[in-house]
């Protein structure tokens, strides 16, 4: 049971948090000052250490370096005992199993570095074998250059061994590459601190102390990042100066099943789009997997109006689609073509990641684009039934949008010529709509939040959870939504999720609606921590909506950590609760 | 000691495990021996009890060492190099000891005052060399004036050596010890006997007027550089009070070994030379010859240090061999001492090897 380790923050598999130690260390960090070895039972029989509370304990253990078999490691494991200070327990991919110290230490780690797929396979089997509230240590492995992407998988824990090691093998280590100290043609430090010594003067204790200060400054930006929710979009640039950290990032995009559990389903930070690895992140795929999955239009017997994305987000706010809002007057269903994100129907234009992504637009498409691009269409369509499109796309979407409607028996209407804001191309819009009726205020109101409710509770949630007599207050994007006199939800329009009322939840969770987390017999106050959950959905998400449910109490707020890792955690907040009463 | 037998001393899982792994490696060799040829021969020269001598070391090719056939130890490859089948006929070794007195006319000049006979395993093992061929090999050289013999403690009884001791030979018997730690021998080293078996086989071979020449092994797997130095520290001033030379073989990356498929996976570096020279500069007031001949040193698979100074070390280490006098050490210098002492520091059980 770990009672030394917390975690504050959650981007992906990469965590911020805490070993709480008598002076607390902030985690992705170096342990070297904390950690104590309680000793190899290799060379001689250990006594259990008295432990510190100031100290991570490495309990005694038989250290299995990389290679070695399965069942030499079975015939000489050692059992984690349950101490009461901070201790962490050596393991392998083998024998990680659900022990009670607060950390694993993988002894295979400094054989594994260097390979993408040693190291992922040994990350992925410890942390599914391990409670999730448990640090990860990958000792003697840390590079500057190496630290984002470690975190990234999931890594917490790290050491100055490595980068010691390097420095006094006159290595001198940035966060993009290696330089060797007297090579020819190093004619000046890259990347120096203030106060180093110039390259002239520069010895290998010089060195060893640049390595370690490199690393230490490289954490403190992944800290941040995975704070902030965009540590995703530095590796995806950072990993590039080593060919296996990228190896290592892409390895991780199959793991859909990993990644996605451990990816928060809204967020209010950024997301850039500026390389095709873009397509493969679990946010995007997420999104496109829900929008033909989980989302209904109700709009098809309207025309569908394919549209270019805009620079600026929500869409509806930029110039561009001004201009194309006026020309089709709510005659037809807009659905903005884009990559990364695939097809974004004007009820999803606020949902993360739609509204806060930022791509590099230059009109050149990949073909890994236009292929991502026109399946998420083509698989949209397959879901719908509209009579007829109409594309108001420029030229370098149109063989995207043409690969989707391949094989439909589909009338289309191409109406841009040149440019999609110029008059002509605006009025060859308005006209390919003519004849068509407009709807009604209230039925893009009632229709935007039960395609809302669709993408953020599953499949025909928006019914269940909004009936008929749903009247809808606000001016878009603020949207409240009552029934009968009631306020029962609202529209958050920086994540475009859906916020219930106490009323909301209740209801939400009679027709089986909501996410649902049993609690134990108290009532929640700000949050529901990991221990007091008894029960909770395996589909939640970081940033889900989540009805708390308890002998004493109902009560709903947004989810701090995963439906799977609030049942297997014993510490951290599980949901930050927004409203609660007792009963 | 009547009764040996090796394979009855398997105690306990990590025995057990250690051998059913240690046999399915060495199944993947399918390489034979001619029985006619030794394994190898070759001309040298050691310091002895009497001074520095010509050597002329063997090593006969046996049926191998029945530990090894059992399983037998982690590092150990020599088995993959003897005969199919674990027995040699008698003529057959005879033809072997034609071979070495040919070679060692052809490349000497007059006989070599010291004899070494390896088997990959135990010469006294009258399995592995039956007592006619044992006493042939005895009179063929009683001319020399020494002659050690490479045995496990189980096969040393006095009637074996007397076949050398009647000769006027000055007799040593080869003991591959390890480790005088007896938990790093079985559990890292997957040797079955005890630091009491040694010290009994030494008592025997004294009783009988022959000496112990004491094989130390430097870096078994799974023990950091820092343990497997004091390790090695230890263990030589404890066998110096049995045996009269001591000689450390640094662990090299044998062939068909568990050491080998650690250091394929990245998960076993041998130890560093600085390490060999640390073990014998800090024994030498030792009451024992100390000696080391690292094998493959300077290479990925033997001891060595940064690529730079190896063959500077080496030389050291050989100096000290023959000299004894460890102001030798004093004389190298490399920056990769302080890399090799930062590894001593920083290299855990659970974050080995730190650097390759």
């Amino acid at each position: 049971m770990t009672e030394y380790f917390e975690i504050h923050a959650r981007d992906g598999p990469a965590r911020r948090g805490e070993l709480r130690l008598a002076d607390p260390l902030r985690t992705p960090a170096l342990v070297d000052d904390v950690l104590v070895d309680g000793g190899s039972l290799w060379p001689e029989e250990r006594a259990l250490p008295a432990g510190d509370p100031a100290s991570l304990t490495a309990l005694p253990h038989r250290g299995f370096p990389a290679g070695t078999r399965t069942e030499v490691q079975d015939a000489f494991a050692v059992d984690v005992p349950d101490v009461d200070y901070p201790s962490a327990a050596v393991v392998t991919p083998e024998t990680a199993a659900d022990h009670p110290a607060d950390a694993s230490v993988l002894s295979t780690a400094t054989g594994a570095a260097g390979h993408a797929e040693r190291v992922l396979d040994a990350v992925l089997t410890v942390r599914r074998a391990t409670p999730p509230d448990t640090a990860l240590y990958l000792p003697g492995v840390a590079t500057p250059r190496n630290v984002a992407a470690l975190t990234y998988a999931g890594v917490d824990l790290f050491d100055a061994k490595l980068a010691r090691v390097r420095g006094n093998q006159g290595r001198y280590l940035t966060t993009e590459g290696e330089y060797t100290l007297g090579d020819d043609h190093l004619n000046e430090l890259p990347a120096p601190f203030p106060g180093e010594p110039p390259l002239d003067t520069f010895d290998r204790e010089d060195c060893v102390k640049h390595n370690v200060a490199a690393l230490e400054s490289e954490l403190a930006t992944v800290r941040t990042r995975v704070t902030n929710g965009r540590l995703r979009d530095y590796v995806e640039g950072q990993a590039r100066h080593q060919n296996w950290l990228t190896a290592l990032f892409r390895l991780f995009d199959d793991e859909w099943g990993y990644v996605e559990e451990r990816t928060p389903i809204y967020r209010s930070a950024p997301l850039a789009a500026a390389s095709e690895d873009a397509l493969r992140r679990a946010e995007i795929r997420r999104f496109a997997d829900r929008v033909t999955s989980r989302y209904r239009p109700r709009f098809d017997d309207l025309p569908l109006v394919l549209v270019p994305c805009s620079a600026r987000k929500p869409y509806s706010e930029s110039q561009s689609h001004a201009q194309f809002h006026k020309a089709i007057g709510y005659r037809g269903h807009v659905v903005s073509v884009t990559s990364p994100i695939g097809a974004v129907p004007q009820e999803l234009e606020l949902v993360y990641p739609a509204q806060h992504y930022d791509a590099v637009v230059t009109g050149r498409w990949t073909a890994g684009e236009r292929e991502f691009v026109s399946e998420v269409l083509s698989r949209y369509l397959d879901c719908a039934d509209y009579p007829r499109v109409v594309a108001h796309v420029p030229e370098d979407y149109r063989s995207v949008v043409e690969a989707a409607l391949d094989g439909r028996d589909l009338p289309v209407s191409w109406t841009v010529d040149d440019h999609p804001t110029t008059d002509d191309s605006l009025a060859a819009l308005s006209g390919a709509l003519a004849g068509e009726e407009s709807y009604r205020k209230r039925t893009r109101q009632h229709r935007t939040l039960r395609a809302l409710a669709d993408y953020q509770f599953g499949a025909r949630a928006g019914e269940a959870l909004f009936a008929d007599d749903l009247r809808v207050q606000g001016r878009y994007p603020k949207l409240v939504a009552y029934e009968g006199d009631e306020q029962v939800a609202a529209l958050v329009p920086q994540y475009g999720s859906l916020a219930f009322t106490l009323a909301g939840a209740d209801r939400a969770l009679a027709r089986g609606v909501a996410p649902r987390v049993e609690i134990d017999d108290f009532v929640p106050r700000g949050s529901v921590l990991a221990p007091g959950v008894v029960d909770a959905a395996d589909d939640v998400r970081v940033g889900d909506e989540v009805v708390i449910e308890g002998p004493r109490a109902l009560a709903v707020g947004r989810a701090a950590m995963s439906g799977p890792e609030m049942r297997a955690s014993t510490r951290g907040v599980a949901v930050d609760v927004r409203h609660a009463e007792e009963r | 000691m009547s009764t040996p037998s090796p394979e009855a001393n398997e105690r306990g899982r990590g025995m057990d495990t250690h051998n059913a792994a240690m046999r399915e490696i060495r199944a993947e060799n399918d390489a034979s021996y001619d029985p006619h040829e030794p394994t190898r021969v070759w001309i040298d020269e050691d310091r002895t009890p009497d001074g520095v001598r010509d050597s002329l070391t063997i090593v006969l090719n046996t049926g191998g060492c029945r530990w090894a056939r059992a399983g037998g130890c982690t590092m150990c490859g020599y088995v993959a190099e003897s005969v199919d089948g674990g027995t040699v006929p008698h003529e057959a070794l005879l033809d072997q000891l034609d071979a070495v007195l040919t070679h060692e006319r052809e490349y000497h000049d007059g006989t070599c005052d010291l004899v070494k006979i390896y088997t990959s395993g135990s010469f006294l093992d009258e399995r592995e060399v039956p007592a006619p061929a044992r006493k042939a090999i005895a009179e063929a050289f009683a001319d020399r004036e020494r002659i050690v013999v490479e045995s496990l403690p189980d096969f040393v009884a006095t009637e074996k050596l007397d076949d050398f001791l009647d000769q006027g030979l000055a007799t040593d018997v080869a003991v591959g010890l390890e480790t005088a730690t007896d938990r790093v021998r079985r559990d890292c080293v997957n040797k079955y006997f005890d630091y009491a078996d040694f010290e009994a086989a030494a008592e025997s071979a004294h009783d009988a007027g022959a000496g112990i020449k004491a094989y130390l092994l430097m870096k078994p797997p799974f023990l950091t550089e820092r343990e497997a130095l004091s390790d090695m520290v230890s263990s030589i001033r404890r066998c110096a009070d049995h045996a009269h030379t001591v000689s450390m073989n640094p662990c090299n990356v044998q062939r068909y070994t568990m050491v080998d498929e650690l250091h394929f996976r990245g998960g076993y570096r041998p130890p560093w030379l600085w390490s060999v020279a640390a073990a014998l500069e800090r024994t030498a007031d030792a009451d024992a010859l100390v000696v080391s001949d690292p094998v493959g040193a300077g290479g990925d698979r033997g001891a060595h240090n940064c690529g730079e100074c190896d063959e500077r070390v080496e030389t050291a280490i050989k100096d000290f061999d023959l000299r004894q006098d460890p102001t030798v050490f004093s004389q190298v210098e490399c920056d990769c001492h302080t890399t090799w002492e930062t590894v001593l520091e920083e290299e855990t059980s659970f974050c080995q090897p730190l650097t390759r």
